[in-house]
């Protein structure tokens, strides 16, 4: 009698196991479906997002295993090459160079994310000081060591400045964030482009003080911690910039007004170049035309091999980053809005489509 | 005869162990081999450490395929790495021969082994729990009283504890979470030196009407010399090489130098750490490579460090043993 109870005990076991692997709970289905598993590493401005979106997908399909990991966009593109990822999540698109050495990479857009730029400033973070790209650049080469020089009065007229060194503060890990900046002041500011130029890593100029923080959480510790000192931030920071309370600039776009990043301004930034985006999809967003756009936005990248080790893996791929770029799935305002990104406009998502089916 | 098998394995794995630092040697250098041709000696002196345009097409320099602007110049980071360990240094061994001396003669028999093994344990803590307090409890302090304080007092004297002091992250704040990783090394190395010392010694030191503090100061560290000297090269070698602890708490200053002790500052080995991700985009490969000269010239100074201390606890060994 207690044998018989073991080996049934056993058996509902192996069958509870069997069904557990084959993933089918709550479908009723019989088919047995195989795991797959996907790697995905990259950018930690996504991270947040991928975290958001592999929960809820875990539910869509049971039988795709998604692992997430914020490592940087730099990782994010290699290890999408050597294969190690199936998906890099990258800021920053790919140059020719890599395009033309990795030719079946693909630059999947998911997502349009902003940058704020954040100051502490003791009695000014309540306000929004007005500044353009050439301030900027001038502060992060030195050019501009004060607080209360003309150049930031100018633009601020009546805004009692104080008289306090500015500490300018960088990503020292390579980082979307300073590709988007560093594009910003570049095309800005053709001496910033001469001079320094832009990537994920840049030679910033000397300036004495001049700090390097880790990650967009080691921007806003250093930023609040450091009075008079400016940085940039990652959207998806927002929430904690504001309970460090740091003021966030108005920026100068290209028609010559100063606007915040809101959906407002970002969306109008995108519509902008939705006609000039490439079929790769590889292009930047930053200083766009047009009274209401926003200057510093920038797509937010999957970079995927177009050929995978097997095809289940491909399909998995494809059904999961088509559900992505979907309003309906990962575009839906319930993600994007915890994040403060923006869904694509539906050229785009189409173009992204079209890469997306291109993985086999 | 019969131990010949025995033999041979000892020797294959004793042979182990300089066959992996020739091996490691090896790869760095030929690894790293395009960068030095490239750099030359300008590499050590340069101060200016630039990627170049990595989404311009390379140009091709002294044969090299790069990208335009690329300059690899690693001065201010050598002098980030020897300065934060000199600092760290001068702050940890006057503290961690002093924790050594008490743990050693200071505290009674039954207290000694429990300390002892707090000291140790804290040599076993991972670095970067270290540089998690440095950023999160450390730098605001230096900022808001360490640094104030210590510019009102010192500062008045020397022009280096003066000026700006900013942030809280650079140069003092490196130098203090080293000194801290530093001192259980240290102490725990010395105190075991101490505690071998004859009692026959210090009973004959104590016969001569010498004081406790003389037998400790004239009896028993004389003794010690060479485990004080092997010591403090040991935490210079983790000084040296430490990674992410510096890296949190350094401010990761590029291309200019500290012009006081509360200045940001990068040392090589969280330089490397720091800029591996953006040097894998750089399509000449370049970039990876000067940050593999970069661990090249590291592990010479490492090396030739240790070979100081050889020396040093070798001509000592004579003076102890008379």
């Amino acid at each position: 009698m207690q044998k018989f109870c073991l080996t049934q005990g056993l058996r509902t076991t192996m069958a509870a196991a069997l069904i557990a692997t084959a993933g089918t709970f709550g479908a009723g289905s019989v088919a047995v479906a195989k795991t797959i598993n996907i790697m995905e590493t990259g950018s930690t401005l996504l991270y947040p997002l991928f975290n958001l979106w592999v929960p809820v997908y875990h539910h869509i399909r049971s039988n795709v295993r998604i692992n997430t990991q914020g490592t940087g966009s730099g990782t994010g593109i290699a290890e999408a090459i050597s294969g190690v990822a199936q998906i890099g999540a990258s800021d920053a698109y790919m140059s020719d160079m890599q395009v033309k050495q990795n030719p079946d990479i693909l630059n999947i857009p998911l997502a349009i994310s902003a940058q704020t730029i954040n100051y502490n400033v003791p009695g000014l973070n309540n306000i929004h000081l007005k500044l353009n790209g050439p301030v900027l650049a001038g502060i992060y080469d030195g050019q501009i060591r004060d607080w209360n020089n003309p150049a930031i009065a100018r633009l601020n007229p009546g805004v009692r400045l104080p008289a306090h060194t500015i500490t300018p503060i960088h990503r020292t890990d390579g980082s979307g964030d300073t590709f988007i900046f560093s594009q910003y002041l570049s095309f800005s500011t053709p001496t910033w482009n001469d001079r320094v130029g832009y990537g994920t890593t840049i030679s910033w100029p000397a300036v004495q003080g001049g700090l390097g923080a880790i990650g967009n959480p080691g921007m806003v510790q250093a930023t609040s911690q450091t009075p008079y000192s400016i940085a940039y931030i990652g959207v998806s920071f927002t929430r904690e910039v504001e309970r460090a309370h740091l003021g966030t600039a108005m920026i100068e776009n290209r028609a010559g007004q100063f606007l915040l990043p809101t959906p407002r301004t970002v969306e109008p930034a995108a519509q902008q170049l939705v006609a000039k985006t490439p079929r790769d999809e590889r292009i930047s967003l930053v200083f766009a035309p047009g009274k209401q756009s926003y200057p510093i936005i920038n797509y937010e990248y999957a970079m995927v091999n177009a050929r995978q080790a097997d095809g289940a893996t491909a399909t998995a791929l494809r059904d999961f980053l088509n559900w992505t770029v979907s309003l309906e799935g990962g575009n839906a305002p319930r993600f994007l809005k915890r994040v403060r990104f923006i869904a694509l406009p539906p050229r785009i998502s189409a173009l992204s489509r079209e890469q997306i089916a291109k993985i086999h | 005869m019969t131990l010949r098998p025995f033999r041979m394995v000892l020797l294959l794995a004793t042979s182990l162990i300089p066959l992996a630092l020739v091996a490691i040697f090896v790869f760095l250098a030929h690894y790293s081999w395009p960068a030095i041709r490239f750099n030359g000696l300008g590499f050590l002196g340069g101060h200016t450490w630039s990627l170049g345009n990595l989404y311009a097409n390379p140009v091709e320099r002294h044969g090299q395929q790069v990208p335009i602007g690329a300059n690899y110049g690693i001065l201010v980071f050598i002098v980030g790495t020897l300065s934060t360990s000199a600092i760290a240094l001068a702050i940890a061994i006057p503290v961690s021969l002093g924790v050594a001396i008490f743990l050693a003669e200071g505290l009674n028999a039954r207290l000694r082994p429990v300390l002892s093994f707090i000291v140790e344990l804290l040599a076993a803590v991972p670095s970067v729990v270290y540089g998690l307090w440095g950023y999160s409890v450390l730098t605001p302090l230096i900022a808001r009283d360490i640094g104030p304080a210590l510019r009102g007092s010192l500062g008045r004297i020397i022009p280096f504890f003066g000026g700006s002091i900013g942030s809280g992250y650079g140069l003092l704040a490196a130098s203090l979470v080293l000194a801290l990783m530093v001192v259980p090394i240290i102490a725990a190395t010395v105190r075991d030196g101490l505690a071998r010392v004859p009692a026959e010694t210090k009973e004959a030191a104590y016969a001569l009407g010498a004081t406790h503090f003389e037998v400790v100061r004239r009896a028993m560290l004389p003794m010690v010399r060479s485990n004080i000297i092997g010591a403090c090269i040991l935490g210079l070698g983790r000084a040296l090489g430490e990674t992410m602890a510096v890296l949190m708490v350094s401010g990761g200053a590029l291309n200019y130098f500290p012009n006081n002790i509360y200045s940001p500052v990068t040392t090589m080995a969280s330089f490397i750490v720091s800029q591996l991700d953006s040097a894998l985009q750089d399509p000449t490969g370049m970039a990876v490579r000067s940050l593999a000269e970069i661990a090249l010239i590291l592990f010479i100074i490492a090396v030739i460090t240790n070979m100081l201390a050889r020396f040093l606890t070798g001509s000592s060994r004579h003076v102890s043993s008379l």
